[in-house]
């Protein structure tokens, strides 16, 4: 079994489609609904999947077929080593504990794996180096 | 056991010194004790890395042909004040630009020059038979200037408060992004490590006291802007803001390791300075102050929904506690985070005494000692009588 965390991305034709019940009762996933928001450009789903590494790839096969963009979230937000001064003024802002402290050192480390894409941290860097990916 | 400073130099010149960071010294103290730490070591650093708002640069470009009195001055499009004689200017820290980049302010032109970089000069004038030049555009770095170095009226803050926010909305202040309901707390004193906590009635430090400013060997000028000593104490140390330092180095011995713009969004870009201070270990006393770790020492949290200059601290907590990333606010868990960088502050202390013990950095005798009291006063409404 592994996790994985995706943002997708729906025409407004799309909108109707009951895309999460599909995963659930066609690919058997464990999918868990992180932020969902729906607008006239259409709609933007951050979604994490769980289930065997086969299931996945035909749960985001049967995506593209539909014309769903898909994007993987490691990528989402990244951190600029040169701009980052380890403040860590980013770490009580994540809702997701995805800023640790690395102990002796101070450091501010990232761990994009459990990002979740809400961008909150983004703002809340003194010196811009969370950007988007 | 008492020593001087004359006699801390003449081992420091000899290399004998033992030097240790204010870090250190508190392991240390825990476990030998006040009187043995002190009969061991000669000299404690200390260092802070934070935003600092009241800090900014002198600079003075040299003279045009034809001259010109520079009356308005910006630096890549940031204004700086030209109200000093013919092409002298002073950048403040917090001046935003004026070319529609908002996170881009005169903090960040302070950066771009001690990183060594050109910045794009721009000034204009009303002309006078002396100097008949009216405008200018050019480039200037640190190479082509004069002078150029910090003069921050207010850094160091003795302590400071904890922010959070009680109000349903989230709050963009100077002291970072706060999360509706009290969910999370930023603070900014790098506590055990902080320079004034570590000698809370300023004995050794004073006028003409020589320290580590943004990685230059710069002094202390004055006594900062909103200096207080009427304040909370808690284990003799203030538990809420009191002291501060004006400062000044030279920005071409700085580094852009330690001198940082930053912009803290919807309020304002402000400079990130990396400060140490060296504290001669004149006696037990000094010691005991120098080994006071981050348990022993507290901040007020403050709810920054009041935008009232009365608001009273909701509770004290330890940087202790702080520093473990939580801490129980109103029965709740409050998540902190830090606005100053434990990682460069322990690297300012470590590269002080870097300096010391490498005979580049000697102690200074202090020329004139801070005032002992001092009490805050507020800006209100009044007639002319009134202040008179």
């Amino acid at each position: 079994m592994s996790v994985s965390r995706y943002m997708l991305y729906f025409s407004p034709d799309l909108i109707n489609e009951p895309i999460t019940y599909r995963m659930v009762k066609d690919f058997d996933l464990m999918i868990n609904i992180l932020r969902a928001e729906i607008d006239d450009t259409g709609g933007r789903l951050i979604i994490s999947f769980e289930g065997s590494p086969s299931q996945i790839k035909s749960a985001l096969k049967y995506l593209t077929d539909n014309k769903v963009q898909i994007q993987e979230l490691n990528e989402y937000v990244r951190k600029d080593a040169e701009k980052c001064t380890d403040c860590g003024a980013c770490i009580s802002i994540c809702p997701v504990s995805a800023f640790v402290v690395e102990k002796p050192s101070w450091k501010i480390v990232f761990l994009s794996d459990k990002c979740i894409a809400c961008g909150m941290c983004m703002d809340a860097c003194p010196t811009g180096a969370m950007k988007q990916g | 056991m008492k020593r001087t400073v004359e006699e801390i130099n003449a081992k420091i010149g000899k290399g004998d010194a033992v030097v240790m960071t204010a870090e250190e010294v508190v392991e240390l103290v825990k476990k030998e004790g006040v009187e043995k730490a002190t009969r061991e070591v000669d000299v404690v650093t200390t260092g802070t890395f934070g935003a600092m708002c009241s800090s900014g640069a002198f600079l003075n470009f040299g003279h045009s042909d034809p001259p010109i009195k520079m009356q308005k001055v910006w630096l890549n499009d940031v204004p700086a004040y030209g109200g000093l004689a013919a092409v002298d200017a002073y950048i403040g820290a917090t001046e935003l630009g004026e070319n529609g980049k908002k996170n881009y302010g005169g903090a960040h032109v302070i950066e771009e020059l001690v990183a060594g970089k050109a910045v794009k000069l721009k000034a204009t004038s009303y002309g006078t038979d002396c100097y008949p030049r009216r405008s200018i555009e050019t480039f200037v770095s640190l190479k082509s200037m004069n002078q150029a170095y910090l003069f921050n009226p207010r850094n160091l803050y003795q302590n400071y408060a904890v922010a959070t926010n009680s109000s349903d909305r989230t709050l963009f202040t100077y002291m970072g992004k706060l999360l509706p309901n009290c969910k999370n707390a930023s603070y900014s004193s790098a506590g055990q490590l902080s320079p004034l906590l570590k000698d809370p009635k300023l004995r050794t430090i004073g006028v003409g006291t020589r320290i580590f400013v943004g990685g230059a060997q710069g002094y202390v000028s004055w006594e900062g802007t909103q200096y207080k000593t009427n304040v909370p104490m808690k284990n003799g140390v203030p538990s809420a803001s009191a002291r501060t330092l004006a400062v000044i180095g030279d920005m071409k011995q700085m580094s852009p390791d330690y001198v940082r713009g930053i912009y803290m969004h919807n309020y304002g870009a402000t400079l990130a300075i990396g400060i140490g201070v060296p504290i001669p270990v004149l006696d037990e006393d000094v010691m005991k102050n120098c080994g006071m770790g981050d348990d022993q020492l507290f901040a007020p949290v403050v709810d920054y929904a009041l935008a009232s200059r009365n608001r009273k601290p909701l509770q004290e907590v330890s940087y202790a506690d702080l520093r473990s990333g939580q801490f129980m606010l109103k029965g709740k868990k409050c998540r902190t985070s830090p606005l100053s960088s434990y990682h460069k502050a322990r690297q300012v202390a470590e590269e002080l005494k870097r300096q010391i013990a490498e005979k580049e950095f000697f102690l200074t005798q202090m020329v004139q000692s801070m005032p002992e009291e001092r009490a805050m006063k507020p800006l209100d409404v009044h007639t002319r009588e009134e202040v008179e």
